[in-house]
C-alpha cells in the first residue's frame, strides 16, 4: 500500500462484514462532523471521527461568523465554554462602487449579551472545542487519517469506509459523510450533480494582525464586542462579495469569488484582495496591519437548487459535502448550517442504528425540512442567483451609489432634485431599466419577505 | 562487545521532545506563543522513533516511547504507540522546576531517572540530535552520561550488522566515519535515512483508547544539575554590531558603488553541468568541489 494514498475515484466493493467495527463512521471532524458524532455518542453509540489533519480545525478556512442558537440544543451553555474571538454587536453592510460606498451599519449591545447572537472564532479552537465534546462523550477521534473510498456490498450497501493507513478499512453500519466541499465520499456514491463548479465559489482570506487598542479604536468597538462587514463589489468585477470581521487582535478580510467568473476574468483572488484593501473605505481599517495568514478555500453556494442528494444506503451526508451554506445577500451562514446538518444526520442515524435497520434518509429529510437548515434553503432558493447576478452585482452598487451621492451633494442655488428623478438618473446612468429593478424587487421580496 | 539481543531484559528507549516548530516569538519582548496543538516530535524524534523500532523489532527488545512533557503530549505518545512502540510513558513536568524541559542537563537527569525507574535499564537510548525548537543537542550526552553508557551522536545511519550496533557519522570536507556501537548506548539520529512508518489502522484505533502512564519528574535538588540557570535581567530586540569594511576606493561615485557591489569584476559565471552520465555529471560537480576546498 502506498504510504499515503488519495482519494479513489470509485467504491470498493466488498462482502458485507459479519461485525461492524463502530456502529457509525462519521468522515470530517469540522463542525458537522463533530455534532454528528456528539449526537450519536450521547445515544450510546460507538462512533469513529475520522478527521485528515493532525487535529480537528487543521485544515479548515473560514473568515466569518458562527451563530451559536443552534448550539442551545448540542450544547447548552455553549457561550459560556466556546472558544471566542470577539461577540458580533456591531453589523453592517458595505456597498462598493468605484471609490464610493454606501453602509449600513446596525449595532445592538442584546447580541454581547447572553444568549447572544454571533461570534468570531479561530477555526482550530472552534473545531477542537466542539470535537472534544464529542470525544469526551464516547466518540474516538482518528486525527491524520483520510477516508479514501467508500466500502459497499455488491447490492450497494455502504458498509465502511477504506482509509489511506495500513490495514485501513473501517466497517460501521451507517457512514456520514462531512468531508467538504469536494465531498469524495459523495461522489463515489453519485449523489453530487454535475457542474460543481458553476455552483461553487473560492473564499480567500487575509488574517492581520493590529494591536487589540487598534482594532478596538477603528472599529468603534470595547471589551470582546465585534464588527461585522459583509461587502457587495469591490470584486474587479467577479461576481461575488468581501466581507471583514474583527478578532481579538487580528482581522479578517477576504472574498467570496464565484469560480467562473473568476476563470472569465483571468485575476488572480490574491491581486483582486490587494484591490479591495485598497479602497478608500477598507483601508483605513487595515492600514499598517501585518499579514499573519493568508488562504484559501471552495465554498458550495449554489443552495437548494444545487444541493446533492443527501444520501442512501447507509450514507448521509452534512455540511459542505451536502452544499449546506446560505450564501443569501444579506445572510452568509455556513457554520450553522453545518452544525444544524450534522446535528440531525447524528439524530436521524441514531434513531436508525436504534431500530435496527440503516434506512435513515428519510429520517434525516424530514428532521432537516421540520428546522431551519432546508427550511432556510428552499425559502431562499432563489437569493443566490439574485445577489451573483450580473444587475446585483455590477449595476446595483453604482445605482446605489449614484442615488446616494444625489441626495448628499448640496449643489445650491439649484433647486434640490427630487428623489425619483434621482432614481431614474441613477437608473439610466447604471443601463438599469425600471422594469428590471421592479422584477428583482419582487424577487427579492419572495426570498427575503 | 555485547549484542543488544545478549542483555537479560533487552529494552530500547526512544526519547521523544515534545516541541512546536512553529512557535512565535515576539521581537520586542521576546515572549515565545506556542499552540500545544501544533507540537510533536521533530523529523529527527521521528527517525529516532523508527530507528528504535526497527532495532527492538530485529532483536526481540521492547520498545518505549519516553518523553519529558506536559499532558497535551500524550497525543505523541500515542502515535508512538500506534506505529508499534510497545509502551509508553510521560514524564510531568514539574511546575516547581522552572530548569525543566529546557535544560539539558536537568532533562536528562530526569528523563534518566524516571526511565531507571519505571523501564529498567536501556540496551539502547535514542534520541533525535536536536530538537525541533532549535535545541542546543545537548541533551543526548547529558543522558549518556547520566546513564553511564556509550554515546554516539549525530548518526546518519544505525544499523545491526551480525546483531552489532554499527552507526554511519559525517565529520568535516565530506569525510564519514563507521562506529561500531557497544551497549548500553546512547545513540542520537540526524533526520536522514529513514522515515517514521505510517501506523496501520488497528494500532491506531488501539492507542486513541490506551491510557498514557504518567509520572511527576523526579525533583532535582539544587546544585545537582551543575551550574544554575542564567537569570534574564532585561529583554530587548536582537540587533547585531554593525560590521566594519572598508570604504571602497575611487573618485568616481559610481566607480566606488561598482567597487561595493562587486558588479564587472572578472569572475568564472555560473554553468549548468547537462551530460548524458549520471557519473560524468558527479565527477565534475566533485572536481568543483576539490577545486574550492570543500573536499579533500
Amino acid at each position: 500500500m502506498r504510504d499515503r494514498a488519495g482519494p479513489a475515484a470509485e467504491a470498493v466493493t466488498v462482502r458485507r462484514p459479519e461485525a461492524a467495527d463502530f456502529d457509525a463512521v462519521v468522515v470530517g471532524a469540522g463542525p458537522a462532523g463533530s455534532a454528528a458524532a456528539l449526537e450519536l455518542a450521547r445515544a450510546g453509540h460507538s462512533v469513529a471521527l475520522v478527521e485528515r489533519g493532525p487535529f480537528p480545525g487543521s485544515k479548515n478556512v473560514y473568515g466569518g461568523v458562527v451563530y451559536g442558537r443552534i448550539l442551545d440544543e448540542l450544547i447548552p451553555d455553549w457561550y459560556e465554554r466556546m472558544p471566542v474571538q470577539r461577540w458580533i454587536t456591531r453589523r453592517q453592510t458595505m456597498l462598493l462602487s468605484g471609490d464610493r460606498s454606501l453602509t449600513v451599519d446596525f449595532r445592538s449591545q442584546n447580541w454581547g449579551r447572553a444568549p447572544y447572537n454571533g461570534a468570531t472564532t479561530y477555526r482550530a479552537e472552534f473545531d477542537s472545542w466542539l470535537a472534544g465534546h464529542a470525544r469526551a462523550a464516547g466518540a474516538v477521534l482518528v486525527p491524520s487519517t483520510v477516508a479514501t473510498a467508500l466500502l459497499r456490498t455488491a447490492d450497494g450497501q455502504v458498509v465502511g469506509v477504506r482509509t489511506d493507513r495500513p490495514d485501513g478499512d473501517l466497517t460501521a453500519r451507517v457512514v456520514i459523510a462531512c468531508d467538504g466541499v469536494n465531498s469524495f465520499l459523495g461522489k463515489q456514491a453519485g449523489l453530487h450533480p454535475d457542474e460543481q463548479a458553476a455552483h461553487t465559489t473560492l473564499g480567500v482570506k487575509e488574517t492581520l494582525a493590529l494591536p487589540r487598542e487598534t482594532i478596538e479604536e477603528r472599529f468603534g468597538v470595547t471589551g470582546t464586542d465585534g464588527v461585522d462587514i459583509e461587502i457587495l463589489g469591490g470584486t474587479s468585477g467577479v461576481p461575488g462579495g468581501g466581507f471583514l470581521y474583527t478578532n481579538r487582535d487580528t482581522v479578517s478580510v477576504g472574498l467570496v469569488l464565484g469560480l467562473p467568473g473568476l476563470a472569465k476574468a483571468g485575476l488572480r483572488p490574491e491581486e483582486i484582495l490587494a484591490e479591495l484593501k485598497q479602497h478608500p473605505s477598507v483601508r483605513p481599517l487595515v492600514r499598517g496591519a501585518e499579514v499573519v495568514e493568508y488562504s484559501a478555500h471552495l465554498i458550495p453556494e449554489g443552495g437548494y437548487r444545487s444541493m446533492p442528494r443527501l444520501g442512501g444506503n447507509g450514507l448521509l451526508l452534512a455540511g459542505d459535502s451536502a452544499a449546506m451554506c446560505l450564501a443569501a445577500g444579506i445572510w452568509l451562514e455556513g457554520v450553522n448550517f453545518a452544525l444544524g446538518s450534522g446535528m440531525y444526520a447524528g439524530r436521524a442515524a441514531a434513531n436508525g442504528l436504534r431500530s435496527g435497520g440503516p434506512a435513515v434518509l428519510g429520517e434525516y429529510r424530514r428532521l432537516l425540512e421540520k428546522s431551519f437548515v432546508l427550511a432556510d434553503h428552499k425559502k431562499l432558493r432563489d437569493a443566490p442567483g439574485l445577489v451573483l447576478s450580473e444587475r446585483v452585482q455590477h449595476r446595483y452598487p453604482g445605482l446605489v451609489c449614484d442615488l446616494a451621492e444625489g441626495m448628499f451633494t448640496v449643489d445650491n442655488p439649484r433647486p434640490k432634485p427630487g428623489l425619483r428623478r434621482l432614481l431614474r438618473r441613477a437608473a439610466r446612468h447604471n443601463g438599469v431599466r425600471m422594469r428590471e429593478l421592479a422584477r428583482d424587487a419582487l424577487t427579492g421580496l419572495r426570498s427575503f419577505g | 562487545m555485547a549484542d543488544l539481543g545478549d542483555l537479560a531484559d533487552p529494552l530500547v528507549v526512544v526519547a521523544l521532545r515534545w516541541a512546536d516548530a512553529r512557535a512565535r516569538v515576539d521581537p520586542l519582548t521576546g515572549e515565545v506563543g506556542t499552540d500545544p496543538r501544533g507540537a510533536g516530535p521533530g523529523e529527527a524524534d521521528r527517525c529516532a522513533l523508527e530507528h528504535g523500532l526497527r532495532i527492538a523489532g530485529a532483536t526481540g527488545a521492547r520498545c518505549a516511547a519516553v518523553t519529558l512533557a506536559p499532558p497535551p503530549a500524550e497525543e505523541m505518545l500515542r502515535d508512538a504507540l500506534a506505529c508499534g512502540a510497545d509502551e509508553v510513558l510521560r514524564v510531568d513536568v514539574a511546575p516547581e522546576d522552572p530548569r525543566l524541559p529546557d535544560s539539558g542537563a536537568a532533562t536528562a537527569r530526569a528523563l534518566a531517572r524516571s526511565i531507571r525507574a519505571e523501564l529498567g535499564d536501556p540496551g539502547l537510548l535514542l534520541t533525535g540530535d536536536h530538537s525541533a525548537d532549535r535545541g542546543t543537542g545537548a541533551t543526548p550526552a547529558f543522558l549518556a552520561a547520566e546513564l553511564g553508557c556509550a554515546q554516539a551522536l549525530g548518526l546518519v545511519e544505525l544499523s545491526l550488522v551480525d546483531g552489532r550496533l554499527a552507526g554511519l557519522r559525517r565529520l568535516d570536507r565530506g569525510r564519514r566515519e563507521r562506529l561500531a556501537i557497544p551497549v548500553p548506548a546512547v545513540c542520537s539520529v540526524e533526520p536522514a535515512g529513514v522515515r517514521l512508518r505510517r501506523a496501520g489502522l488497528p494500532g491506531t484505533l488501539r492507542a486513541r483508547e490506551a491510557v498514557i502512564p504518567a509520572i511527576p519528574a523526579i525533583p532535582v535538588a539544587s546544585g545537582q544539575t551543575g551550574a544554575e540557570p542564567p537569570s534574564v535581567r532585561a529583554a530587548r530586540p536582537y540587533r547585531p554590531r554593525a560590521k566594519e569594511l572598508p570604504a571602497p576606493q575611487g573618485d568616481d561615485p559610481r566607480l566606488r558603488l561598482l567597487r561595493l557591489t562587486g558588479a564587472h569584476e572578472e569572475r568564472e559565471p555560473p554553468r549548468v553541468v547537462v551530460t548524458e552520465d549520471p557519473a560524468e555529471a558527479a565527477d565534475e560537480l566533485l572536481a568543483f568541489l576539490r577545486d574550492r576546498g570543500y573536499l579533500p
